[in-house]
């Protein structure tokens, strides 16, 4: 009887395999049959047995469902019992592979152990430093509040701040934080860097403390109390489980410390270590003279930054109608904390995560190649076994298992290699980088190791499964080896080779555009010379050297006795060296001018201070005892950026200029030198316009913003070491001041330099790597190319062909991939190399040079990795190859 | 009409499957022809229900009890034939003795005295 109830495309799919809805349709429409015969035998109508028979059907309706259910249950585990076996099966097969072709698996495991574990390493950095958010709460609505000025930012005032909490609506919480340098003298004495915050500190970084407690809104400086990180209290206080309550001696005064942060409140060693109250004095609160704090604020919930800018800037607009003179250039800008303080990192991990992904994918394509290669030799048996009834798509999936599974022997050694990859990055990155330190390999970056290694599989075995298998099963069988596939399976190689030249040269060019930038930096002119300059720094502890008179006395006797050191050509102290210390701006008017017209860099400076710096002085003089006698005229240097911002043309010898007050008027200063630009801020930002004054002439409040701290250097012959002479002229002017940050000065800007090196150095590892397995590569190819092509050339050399010709026709292949993949290459490279622009030093991302260079180089490599083919098949023996077709 | 009986409360599950092999003991058969079994063998006084026949038959499959397949009837139809297993024959062996020991426990307590 037909089954005029089911579908016309249920039936078909009944071809395929057991449809058990329809299963079980049949049975009951067979017992219903039944039971109408038995009906009918018994004497009914037929009709009104079948509409009780159909009836009956209906009501069974529900029973259908149950063993409708019951039947696909069944059906399900059985699948998933077969898929488990024809797994199992698959993976004893591969490794059976593996084992009988061990250079192949290797090289392939190799490899994409590289590959995988240079990708996880520096995806483990990444993920440290951009992926995860930061530690504190409410982390997305911290900002970091800055005074906007002469187009960029700078440091906050005291009075500035206070205005800005006192008038804003925006913030849940501010704080104020400066860094202090604090000497611990209870033991060893030590210095630390730290910093003096306002209470509501912890309320905008807030991690739960591991000790004790954070500050209380009510404290003051006067409760003096303090907060330690979890590296001071390891390093210094061994981890003293009862150090809540002990009191520790800070720069002479009895603190009590009242709680410790745990080990990710620091994001970076270079933080400060320990923070104490910062209490404004009412004449702090309204100055609007010193711009050199932190500030740092917590959105309320539901305010934008958007919103939070605009209101700031009505209160910035208050402030400049109450206090022209001093805030007329000055305004409010606000920052989300995070992009802040990653800075310009995240461009730079992101470049360097592109370009290991890159090479990671210039092996998958390599693997992809070789197995390609080996598919070749493999077609009898995979003939045979689409022969014996294997499926298609169940020879496709045993050969991407194989692919799988050797991958997956990659990605595990890969792990291996990231453990130690991990570990050198953290090493060698630049130490400013937050939360650097805290990359490992966590849950996250094992996810996506396994992700990149079934990726890498499934990438590089795709091609090769499913070319392999589509092989006509008669003449493989037959024995024939030739044939219109080998010509198709070299086209996909040749693009492949094509694709990864392409790919290799938008890494080299990257690399070159590193190279050529770091060159251009050392091109440079710093303004000043390091050679065989150290330097050492102080800072004078407040209650020991309270008054300006004092400060200027002992700084002007430490340098006179630097100067009696032998071997010394000169010696000076300065506020600040070239790249290390603090500075603060100051707006200058000029007299006779109205209004103010630059803002200026304010240093102070001993004699002898550009002599031992060689710093050129343009025009006029440097200064004299003379000006740091009492009573001597005040005098100021500026620099030339200075100079030409201001005066243009004319000289500004005589000119005098004022940023500050004495009682209501300006007080007026006279310029008599001016010295060379410095590329003081890292060689590559735009030179700030400087004045340095002496630093008797310097004020008390310049003292304390800066904590009356200088920089001693000192020029010596180079090579001599300075070091310790220097040490030995400070114990013995005061041997309970402990000195710092002593050094050479070239390594100073060294690691200045750092991260820009670290980005070069491994741009061109990777870049090394990538065009190593481009030569691999290529090789491969041409290799094959030439056994392919045996019976040919076997011909050429009967008729005579010298070596030249032969290696000549091979080359010539070889040079038609390349330049087909430089011309790609070149292309991508347009596109690719923008997002370098911020990183390059005088340099532009599309620079003739480095592209040129990187196509030479690539070029040279292919033509250099096709030469062995290319001889082994010059020396063909003709008589072999004629006969091997 | 017993067969159309609706009430099959009184037969337990376990006891209803152990019937469908029983009968299944017997040479494979499709669920039409072991209802017919079971009521005949019992003279009539059993009659199983469509409604937990088929489940019944489908839950012995998934344990692997019985297996089915697909053939023609002598009347030319179309009609799923279930067979015992070896699983199955232990399995009703079993169950057998299961009942007997507690139909007899039962039939111990129906024969106490009263007095």
């Amino acid at each position: 009887m037909p089954d005029k109830s089911q579908p016309l495309w249920r039936r078909y799919l009944r071809f395929w395999r057991p449809d058990t809805a329809a299963d079980v349709d049949d049975e009951f429409a067979f017992h219903i049959e039944e039971c109408i015969d038995e009906l009918v035998a018994g004497g009914m109508n037929p009709q009104l047995a079948r509409e009780t028979a159909m009836r009956r059907l209906h009501e069974l309706e529900q029973v259908k469902e149950t063993c409708r259910m019951l039947a696909m249950e069944q059906e399900r585990s059985m699948r998933r019992t077969e898929w488990f076996d024809a797994l199992q099966q698959d993976v004893a097969y591969a490794l059976r592979n593996m084992r009988t072709q061990p250079s192949l698996t290797a090289a392939i495991v190799v490899t994409i152990a590289l590959g995988i574990g240079a990708t996880t390493s520096l995806f483990s950095v990444v993920n440290a430093v951009l992926l995860r958010p930061l530690p504190y709460a409410d982390a997305d609505r911290l900002l970091t509040l800055r005074e906007s000025i002469g187009g960029g930012t700078g440091s906050v005032g005291t009075g500035v701040f206070t205005t800005w909490t006192e008038e804003s609506r925006s913030f849940e919480a501010a704080t104020l934080v400066t860094g202090q340098t604090f000497n611990l003298t209870d033991g060893e004495p030590a210095r630390f860097q730290g910093a003096r915050v306002t209470t509501h500190y912890f309320r905008v970084f807030y991690v739960p403390p591991l000790l004790g407690r954070y500050f209380l809104p009510d404290e003051s400086a006067e409760s003096r109390v303090v907060v330690l990180t979890y590296g001071l209290w390891q390093t210094r206080f061994a981890g003293d489980s009862s150090i809540v309550g002990r009191s520790v001696a800070l720069n002479g005064q009895a603190h009590t410390v009242i709680g410790v942060a745990p080990a990710r409140f620091a994001t970076t060693p270079l933080g400060p270590q320990l923070m104490t109250i910062l209490t404004l004095t009412p004449e702090q609160r309204t100055n609007f003279g010193s711009h050199t704090m932190q500030v740092y604020a917590k959105l309320k919930p539901g305010v934008t930054i958007q919103q939070a800018q605009a209101d700031l800037d009505r209160v910035a607009e208050g402030i400049r109608d109450r206090y022209p003179e001093q805030m007329e250039l000055r305004g409010a800008a606000v920052l989300s904390y995070g992009d802040w303080a990653i800075g310009d990192y995240d461009t730079q991990l992101l470049v360097l995560l592109g370009a290991v992904t890159v090479v990671l994918l210039i092996g998958c394509v390599n693997v992809a190649s070789l197995l390609l290669a080996r598919a070749a030799s493999r077609r009898k048996e995979i003939a045979i076994r689409g022969a014996l009834g294997g499926e298609r798509g169940r020879l496709v999936r045993q050969l991407m298992t194989e692919s799988l599974v050797v991958s997956l022997a990659g990605g595990v050694l890969g792990l291996l290699i990231a453990f130690s990859g991990i570990r050198f990055l953290v090493g060698a990155g630049p130490a400013g980088i937050p939360r650097l330190g805290e990359a490992t390999l966590n849950g996250a970056v094992l996810l996506f190791a396994v992700i990149a290694t079934m990726a890498c599989g499934v990438l590089f075995g795709l091609a090769p499964a499913l070319r392999a298998t589509r092989v006509d099963l008669q003449s493989v069988l037959r024995g024939g080896g030739r044939g219109s596939s080998s010509a198709v399976r070299d086209r996909l190689r040749a693009g492949l080779i094509v694709g990864e030249i392409a790919v290799t040269l938008v890494l080299l060019i990257g690399a070159s555009l590193f190279l050529r930038s770091a060159w251009r930096l050392q091109q440079v002119d710093p303004g000043f010379d390091p050679t065989g300059v150290t330097m050492l720094r102080i800072s004078l502890p407040a209650d020991r050297y309270d008054s300006a008179e004092v400060i200027h006395g002992a700084f002007t006797r430490i340098v006179n006795e630097m100067r009696g050191l032998p071997g010394v050509e000169s010696a000076g102290a300065g506020s600040r060296v070239p790249m290390l210390g603090t500075s603060f701006d100051v707006s200058i008017r000029v007299d006779g001018r109205e209004g103010r017209d630059v803002v200026g860099h304010l240093r102070m400076i001993t004699t002898g201070y550009m002599e031992a710096l060689g710093i050129p002085l343009r025009m006029g003089r440097l200064f004299t005892e003379a000006d740091l006698s009492t009573g001597a005229a005040p005098v100021v240097l500026i620099n030339e950026r200075f100079a030409r911002a201001v005066f243009g043309e004319s000289s500004p010898l005589g000119r005098r200029i004022s940023g500050w007050v004495a009682g209501d008027e300006p007080e007026w200063r006279e310029i008599v030198g001016v010295i060379g630009d410095l590329r003081a801020s890292g060689k590559d930002r735009d030179v700030p316009p400087e004045v340095y004054t002496p630093h008797t002439q310097a004020r008390q409040s310049w003292w304390n913003s800066h904590q009356r701290t200088m920089a001693v250097v000192v020029r010596a012959a180079e090579g001599v070491a300075m070091a310790p002479a220097m040490r030995g002229v400070m114990r013995q002017f005061d041997p309970l001041l402990p000195v710092f940050d002593v050094q050479p000065l070239e390594r100073v800007i060294a690691t200045n330099n750092a991260g820009r090196r670290f980005n070069t150095m491994l741009l061109s590892l990777l870049g090394g790597t990538g065009l190593l397995l481009a030569a691999i590569g290529i090789y491969g190819v041409i290799s094959f190319f030439v056994s392919q092509r045996t019976h040919e050339i076997g011909v050429r050399v009967a008729l005579g062909a010298s070596t030249r010709r032969i290696v000549g026709v091979v080359l010539r292949e070889a040079l038609v991939l390349a330049v087909f993949g430089i011309v790609l290459g070149a292309l991508a490279s347009f596109w690719a190399t923008r997002v370098l622009a911020n990183m390059l030093y005088d340099v532009e991302p599309n620079d003739p040079i480095a592209f040129g260079i990187g196509a030479v180089v690539l070029l040279t490599v292919a033509l250099g990795a096709s030469l062995v083919p290319a001889r082994r098949a010059a020396r063909v023996d003709p008589v072999r190859a004629l006969g091997s077709s | 009409m017993r067969r159309y009986a609706k009430n099959d409360g009184d037969m337990l599950q376990g006891t209803l499957d152990m019937l469908v092999l029983k009968s299944l003991q017997l040479g494979a058969m499709h669920g039409w022809g072991i209802a017919e079994r079971v009521e005949s063998g019992s003279q009539n006084v059993l009659g199983l229900n469509q409604g937990s026949l088929y489940p019944s038959l489908y839950r012995l499959e998934n344990q692997g009890f019985v297996r089915s397949d697909w053939r023609m009837t002598e009347k030319n139809r179309r009609a799923r034939y279930y067979a015992i297993t070896p699983a199955g024959r232990r399995q009703l062996a079993a169950a057998r003795a299961e009942w007997e020991r507690l139909s007899g426990a039962v039939n111990q307590v129906l024969r106490m005295s009263e007095g």
